[in-house]
């Protein structure tokens, strides 16, 4: 164990330290009410890896990265929009991102960078601010990458903060949302099932009517153009309502119970959206901007 | 050489993270931060070394550092002398021999000095009852390299630490001793380890590959649970003729289950073979003890002579230990000259041990039935002649939780198991195959790998994949050891029924891994059909038990041994040994 006396001799109130150690034992307990996000994490990782490794070699197939790499991210600005305790922020930036952490509540980034602080690999590019995203509006700083997951369904304007979120990209820059579609099955795993039959999630943490379904965020880009662009949409075309693999994805993530895990369910597979999904659209580049204008 | 290595290795290649002090809140000691460190550099903790080293993704990712007590530089510089054999050998199975090709880590190997078993006779010592497996039979991409091949441990640690003198980012520290292990303070906090030369080892994840008596796993608080068996295996590297030109090549393995423990016979070369001899420890003790040439004798005995006079040749040979006179070769030559004649063993019958005492090999057609048995025996090598005792061992966990977080076991540290089937290190090895895997694929998507979720796809994995394969062996233990009488005849029916379906061998021989696995990358499919078999196989070992009640049962032979009979015989035997 180590010396008490080492303890008493860093700048941190050590009161402070028990607090968040106590609080941050909740967010890292893999086993404790958490502990679906942790088994979740893996998954929306996969999915953000192999959707960006896609997108590069559709655009260079000839020096694509190399898929056997782990830093794809290496380089790359990365925003983490409702980080919580950082289980996301921790991933991307150990496949080489330069992230931020952004969240609302003051204990979960206390929490985030106190657990962030125990890996050495974490501490030159991981940071974490409080802070609503809104506020970063403001910063000159955009972002390669955005990613919220589990957020959406918690947040009272959504068309909002969709828009706050586009805003924070680069143009041709990624957006990945997480979140919970609203159906029957959803309402009746998510809320009846978690919160008010097994208690595993503190009741009230979900409410349906703020659920949306896949539909409505495509819906969402196939008319939202970016004000400091004026672009074309970022969802130009549908088929059948299901947008072409280069402008968005929508990815079902099925809990499967048998295996207490999570799967990424294949693409288009029928039904799998019904409840937790996963979503990717992209901002278009800045030659778009120019073609449009030039069509005009 | 190695301990140069390590030096020159010690200072970059974990990062000392001294200078970083003030960056970090809690810590103010000088500790040395790495993603995995490995205790212990037997074969498992070699190979997953290699293994991690040899991925060129994970190199950026990880810093790997190897810890060993011994000396690993006598093993990077072992010359065995021509023609002669080190006594601890092991048969990899070819999933193992694919995994080691697979990480590059094969082509190390001296092959020359290894064997492939190509056909395999296990016949029970009482019954006779016999069962034959060929590599021949088995649909294997390649039949010539055989179902396994024998290897001395030494020859794949050697190849091994050679692979891994190729990989300066991964650093083997030898010839220094874990000391200690704590973990942080600090909620969270990872384990620190303590080396014997003062160095501290900050460790995201800390692999157990430290064997029997893992310090990592008494770190974890990891509960193990097993039981001696009351059995001793003696070792040893056997010399004897060239198999005649009839019998083709020295490539099949015999095993022989006596009541007291089966005696195998491991072909190294054509003159050179490695002797597993599981027996009482009373017997082992005996025989560790007698000339090289009594070991010899009883040896080519234990293959030839009917049971009850190898009870009988036990005996005299406990008793004159007992004594303090070990048993003369003079007086076991003439006590099996006996027993040959009292069972009509002439001496040109293939069980005859008269051609020991020939001046000049035996020429011509060799007698009746003689493949069914190993060549004779004609001398030990010296110095190779050596015992362990044998256990049955499995941790309830592989993966450590609470304040042993961070840690995992693979190899003898996780299970120990009885070598009839000559499983243990190829089930650390597919440990081994399994978490190195399992660790890419968590880099891959930015995971933790010391954390519980990177972690459990290993234990998912492995621990039932295990399970099943050291029960099934433990079962055969126990109901080979038995000389009660109605248990061998049903045992020996049992075997016979077993040689008829080749469906059921097949699958059997599949359990020794010996098929090459299926699409390694993707794991699950060759895991499926492994384990697959496998349940064919473990119910050929209940069927087994099972036909032979149905066929006592009809003979009215055992009245009150119904079909499930020898069965919950062998349960109750099972649950009556002391459990640790
Ligand atoms: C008679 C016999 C026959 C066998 N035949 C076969 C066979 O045919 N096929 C097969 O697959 N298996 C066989 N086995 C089993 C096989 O030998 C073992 O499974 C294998 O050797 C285990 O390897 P390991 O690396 O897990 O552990 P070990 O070889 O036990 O290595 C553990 C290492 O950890 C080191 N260590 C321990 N504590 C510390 C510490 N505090 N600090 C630093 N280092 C430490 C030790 O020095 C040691 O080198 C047989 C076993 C026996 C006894």
């Amino acid at each position: 164990m180590f010396p008490t006396a080492l303890i008493r001799s860093s700048t941190v109130n050590a009161a402070e330290i028990a607090h968040f150690s106590r609080l941050s034992a909740l967010w890292w307990d893999e086993h404790g009410e958490f502990s679906f996000l942790h088994k979740m994490n893996p998954v929306r990782m996969q999915f953000i890896r192999e959707k960006l490794l896609e997108v590069a070699y559709d655009e260079q197939p000839e020096n694509a990265v190399d898929p056997t790499k782990a830093g794809i991210l290496h380089g790359l600005d990365v925003l983490d929009v409702g980080c919580g305790g950082g289980l996301l922020s921790e991933s991307l930036t150990r496949l080489g991102a330069r992230t931020t952490g952004i969240d609302a509540s003051e204990s979960n980034i206390a929490i985030a960078r106190h657990h962030a602080s125990l890996d050495p690999r974490l501490s030159q590019s991981l940071s974490y601010k409080h802070t609503p995203a809104e506020s970063l509006l403001a910063e000159p700083k955009r972002y390669d990458v955005v990613c919220s997951m589990e957020v959406l369904e918690h947040v009272d304007n959504p068309a909002l903060f969709l828009s706050t979120c586009a805003e924070l990209l680069k143009p041709s820059g990624h957006l990945f949302l997480s979140t919970i579609s609203r159906t029957p099955l959803a309402y009746l795993l998510t809320i009846f099932l978690a919160e008010k039959v097994l208690g595993k999630v503190a009741d009230g943490t979900h409410t349906y009517s703020k659920y949306i379904k896949p539909s409505e965020l495509i819906e969402f880009f196939t008319k939202y153009r970016s004000p400091s662009q004026d672009s074309r949409p970022w969802i130009t075309r549908l088929y059948g309502g299901v947008p072409t693999r280069t402008e968005a994805e929508v990815r079902g993530l099925i809990f499967n119970p048998l295996q207490m895990g999570w799967m990424l369910a294949p693409k288009g597979a029928w039904g799998a959206t019904e409840c937790n999904y996963i979503f990717w659209t992209r901002k278009p580049a800045l030659e778009n901007v120019l073609n449009s204008m030039a069509q005009r | 050489m190695l301990s140069s290595k390590s030096s020159r290795f010690a200072i970059n290649s974990c990062r000392n993270s001294s200078r970083r002090v003030l960056t970090r809140k809690y810590f103010s000691t000088t500790h040395e931060e790495c993603d995995v460190v490995i205790v212990g550099g037997g074969p498992a903790g070699l190979a997953l070394a290699s293994a991690l080293g040899s991925k060129h993704s994970l190199r950026e990712s990880l810093k790997v550092a190897l810890v060993e007590a011994g000396d690993l530089s006598k093993v990077q510089n072992w010359v065995p002398a021509d023609g002669t054999y080190s006594n601890r050998v092991v048969s990899l199975t070819n999933a193992s021999q694919a995994f080691l090709n697979d990480i590059g880590s094969w082509s190390h190997i001296e092959m020359d000095r290894t064997a492939p078993i190509e056909e395999m006779q296990v016949w029970d010592g009482i019954s006779d009852a016999r069962i034959e497996f060929s590599a021949a039979e088995m649909s294997l991409s390649n039949p010539g390299q055989g179902m396994a091949r024998l290897t001395e441990v030494l020859n794949l640690q050697r190849a091994l630490l050679r692979h891994l003198e190729l990989m300066p980012h991964v650093e083997v520290i030898d010839k220094t001793k874990v000391m200690g292990i704590s973990p942080e303070s600090v909620d969270g906090g990872w384990p620190l380890v303590q080396l014997e030369n003062g160095r501290v080892l900050r460790s995201r994840l800390l692999v157990g590959a430290d064997g029997l008596n893992s310090p990592v796993r008494s770190f974890a608080k990891i509960p193990t649970y097993g039981w001696a068996y009351d059995t001793h295996a003696i070792v040893a590297t056997m010399f004897h003729s060239a198999k005649n030109p009839y019998h083709g090549p020295n490539t099949t393995a015999f095993q022989r289950f006596l009541p007291t423990g089966p005696i195998a016979f491991l072909p190294l070369s054509s003159t050179a073979s490695s002797l597993v001899w599981s027996t009482k420890p009373d017997l082992a003790a005996a025989l560790k003890n007698v000339e090289p040439s009594v070991l010899a004798r009883m040896i080519n005995a234990a293959f030839r002579l009917p049971e009850v006079s190898m009870r009988y040749l036990h005996d005299r040979i406990r008793e004159a230990h007992q004594a303090g006179t070990p048993i003369t070769d003079a007086e076991i030559k003439s006590e099996i000259q006996w027993r040959e004649q009292s069972h009509s063993i002439g001496s040109n019958s293939a069980y005859s041990s008269a051609p020991f005492d020939m001046s000049e090999e035996l020429l011509g057609i060799p007698p009746d039935g003689s493949e069914l048995l190993p060549s004779l025996v004609t001398s030990i090598q010296p110095g190779t002649v050596a015992s362990f005792p044998l256990r049955y061992n499995h941790t309830e966990t592989y993966i450590g939780e609470g304040e042993g977080s961070r840690t995992v076991l693979v190899g003898d540290a996780a299970h120990t198991i009885h070598p009839l089937a000559g499983q243990g290190l190829n089930l650390g090895l597919g440990d081994v195959e399994c978490l190195a895997r399992v660790i890419q694929s968590a880099v891959l998507r930015g995971g933790d790998i010391g954390s519980y979720t990177s972690l459990l796809p290993y234990s998912r994995e492995r621990y039932l994949e295990n399970h099943k394969i050291m029960s099934a062996c433990d079962k055969l233990h126990k109901l080979y050891s038995m000389s009660f009488g109605p248990v061998v005849s049903a045992r020996s029916v049992g075997l016979e029924v077993l040689n008829e379906f080749d469906s059921i061998k097949a699958a059997f021989m599949m359990t020794a891994g010996s098929s090459p696995r299926v699409q390694r990358e993707n794991g699950s499919l060759g895991g499926d059909l492994r384990s697959t078999a496998f349940n064919v196989a473990a119910k050929g070992v209940e069927g087994l038990t099972a036909t032979a009640g149905v066929v006592q049962a009809m003979r009215g032979g055992l009245a009150g041994l119904a079909v499930n009979g020898l069965h919950s015989l062998l349960t109750a035997i099972s649950s009556s040994q002391v459990k640790k």
